[in-house]
């Protein structure tokens, strides 16, 4: 029970610990964003629709397990970085995707 | 006069390719023709129209020689034909009389062709079909997109709908416990916001200050990540719980030195591996409780018996076993560190900081099949909470568990010196080195009177602390064995 009358200052809100090392609380936004990157690349220097989808599916991952503090400048590049992956891997091949098997 | 013959040499130029064109032309004068009948036979349907078919057929897939005779009857057709309707060629063409008279160009070619060499027929190409059917893998894609992106938007108003059930339920709880009920750090002053943070769409906090015996209390709603559709699938292989995370950070007057924790056998066991302070002070294997009436699901970690003894008074026993289903690790520590930090021997040069802490974690009940009506449930946890907070003001340890207390700690902080010691010293000896470093180079930038000086100086001071050093060492020596 708070004490009545005398004066006293609640201590500040600190962010967790956990907040200096967020890679070591959960990689995944981290990892799924480089692997998005990685992909879009494959797409569109070899040119295979495949890796650009999954570019997109790894950027749209890597956004929603992300944290609030992280920024959306990175977000936003590896989006439109697997968007525009996709878009060319059609202009230059407008073949639809042929499944594997 | 230059340009103009610049001029005359840059027409030169097209004007030869263009009579190269035509060379080419008259070479393949024949194909050319062959192209241009074909073309002129389609415009009038004929009969000799369809005669002359057969014929360029014959030539294209005759030898060479063959086809150059053909070609000379070729060129004679075609100024028949030019000039009006004729039967010649018939001789030749008379076996396909009979498949000519259909009237599609094509039948002919395909009857005779099949005598001759299969066509292969192919396929329009996919992309000029103009149906959408054959686009199916991408309309697949687009499909798992926006169910990803349906699934996200679901997941994350759940998880919304679950905390805010679960602060409606404990609102009034905690601000009858606590003065500041909610802040996120960036207001200048203390004043409760009411709200929760939300770190993350499956994270939210709660910072609760303002009560005696503690500095503070974070609230940590850790739900499952409902909103990335990759965990609810791998969600239905491997079942996982919410968890209510509550960590109380005590003043250092108000709680003795003692480490404790209670909780399913599982949880602690992870614990014991992973923290820092139970793994250092907590050496023996999770107990049972069943001594103090606990149900067998929980387990008992404790640095001395007699901590075990004053934390387990009938209170305690009473929430623990009624809730035991909730109830993932409780943690009493006043060495709280947080988990083991994984570094490389040669960073680690200092302890890390401690804390006196009372951290619980609690499953909410459901199984991630949780509604907002479950957080109800957890509301007899948060008085657990409380209660333990004044219990830990109020529990003191006697005497002799003082003793083992302190010798445990002293242990400890030895052992970690040892281990460091090395790495302490060589830290020393490099800090002397790049000292004696400078110096020299100081030493060398200088000008020659100016340097005599300080290689002087430099040298005095390095022999009165060699002299020094080696004073202290005697006089230890002596002291140690006197």
């Amino acid at each position: 029970v708070p004490p009545d009358g005398a004066p006293f200052s609640p201590a500040r809100y600190k962010p967790p610990a956990t907040e200096t090392n967020p890679a070591l609380e959960d990689p995944t936004p981290d990892y799924m964003n480089l692997l998005g990157m990685v992909f879009s690349m494959c797409g569109l220097m070899l040119k295979l629709k495949w890796c650009a989808w999954i570019a997109v599916y790894c950027s749209f991952i890597s956004f929603a397990n992300s944290r609030s503090s992280e920024d959306t400048k990175q977000m936003m590049s590896s989006f439109m970085l697997s968007i525009s992956a996709v878009v060319m891997s059609y202009l230059q091949n407008p073949q639809p995707m042929s499944p594997p098997w | 006069m230059k340009n103009l013959y610049i001029f005359i040499a840059v027409l030169f130029i097209p004007w030869s390719f263009s009579l190269a064109k035509y060379d080419e032309f008259e070479d393949g004068d024949d194909i050319m023709e062959y192209d241009d009948n074909d073309f002129a036979e389609f415009e009038d349907v004929n009969e000799d129209t369809v005669t002359e078919s057969p014929q360029r057929i014959i030539t294209t897939e005759d030898d060479e020689e063959e086809a150059t005779v053909e070609l000379e009857g070729q060129d004679e057709n075609q100024e028949d034909f030019d000039d009006a309707d004729t039967q010649e060629g018939d001789t030749e063409s008379e076996p396909y009389d009979d498949e000519e008279f259909e009237g599609y160009e094509e039948k002919p070619d395909a009857s005779h062709s099949k005598n001759k060499d299969p066509i292969t027929i192919v396929n329009v190409p996919a992309h000029l079909q103009n149906s959408w059917e054959s686009y199916y893998m991408e309309i697949l894609m687009v499909t798992g997109l926006l169910a990803y992106i349906m699934n996200y938007i679901i997941g994350k108003n759940k998880n919304n709908r679950l905390a805010h059930a679960w602060f409606n339920t404990h609102r009034e709880l905690l601000e009858s416990n606590f003065a500041l009920v909610g802040d996120d750090g960036t207001n200048k002053e203390a004043t409760s916001t009411g709200k929760l943070n939300q770190e993350n769409e499956h994270i939210y906090n709660l910072w609760c200050s303002g009560r005696v015996c503690c500095e503070g209390m974070l609230i940590q709603l850790k739900f499952l990540k409902r909103q990335d559709l990759l965990n609810v699938l791998a969600r239905m292989m491997r079942p996982a719980s919410d968890q209510v995370q509550i960590k109380v950070t005590m003043n250092d007057e108000d709680m003795d030195t003692y480490v404790f924790a209670v909780g399913t056998r599982k949880a602690l066991v992870r614990l014991q591996k992973e923290m820092q302070d139970l793994s250092e002070f907590c050496s023996d294997k999770p107990k049972s409780g069943a001594k103090y009436g606990l149900p067998d699901s929980l387990a008992i970690l404790s640095e001395m018996g007699e901590v075990t003894e004053g934390m387990m008074d009938a209170k305690m026993i009473h929430f623990l076993t009624h809730y035991a289903d909730k109830i993932d690790s409780v943690q009493f520590s006043d060495q709280f560190s947080g988990p083991k930090l994984m570094q490389e021997e040669g960073q680690l040069t200092k302890l890390p900081e401690t804390k006196k802490t009372l951290l619980f974690t609690f499953n909410v009940p459901g199984s991630g099949n949780t509604s907002p009506k479950d957080m109800e449930s957890l509301l007899p946890l948060m008085s657990m909470v409380i209660y333990s907070i004044d219990k830990a003001k109020k529990f003191r340890l006697n005497r002799e568990g003082k003793q083992k207390a302190d010798k445990n700690r002293a242990r400890v902080e030895e052992n970690f010196l040892k281990l460091t010691h090395v790495q302490r010293q060589e830290a020393a000896q490099s800090r002397r080195e790049e000292k004696k470093r400078a110096e020299k180079e100081r030493i060398m930038n200088e000008e020659d009177p100016e340097k005599q000086r300080r290689l002087e100086e430099a040298a005095l001071r390095r022999e009165q602390k060699k002299l020094e050093k080696k004073q202290m060492k005697m006089k230890q020596i002596k002291v140690k064995a006197m």
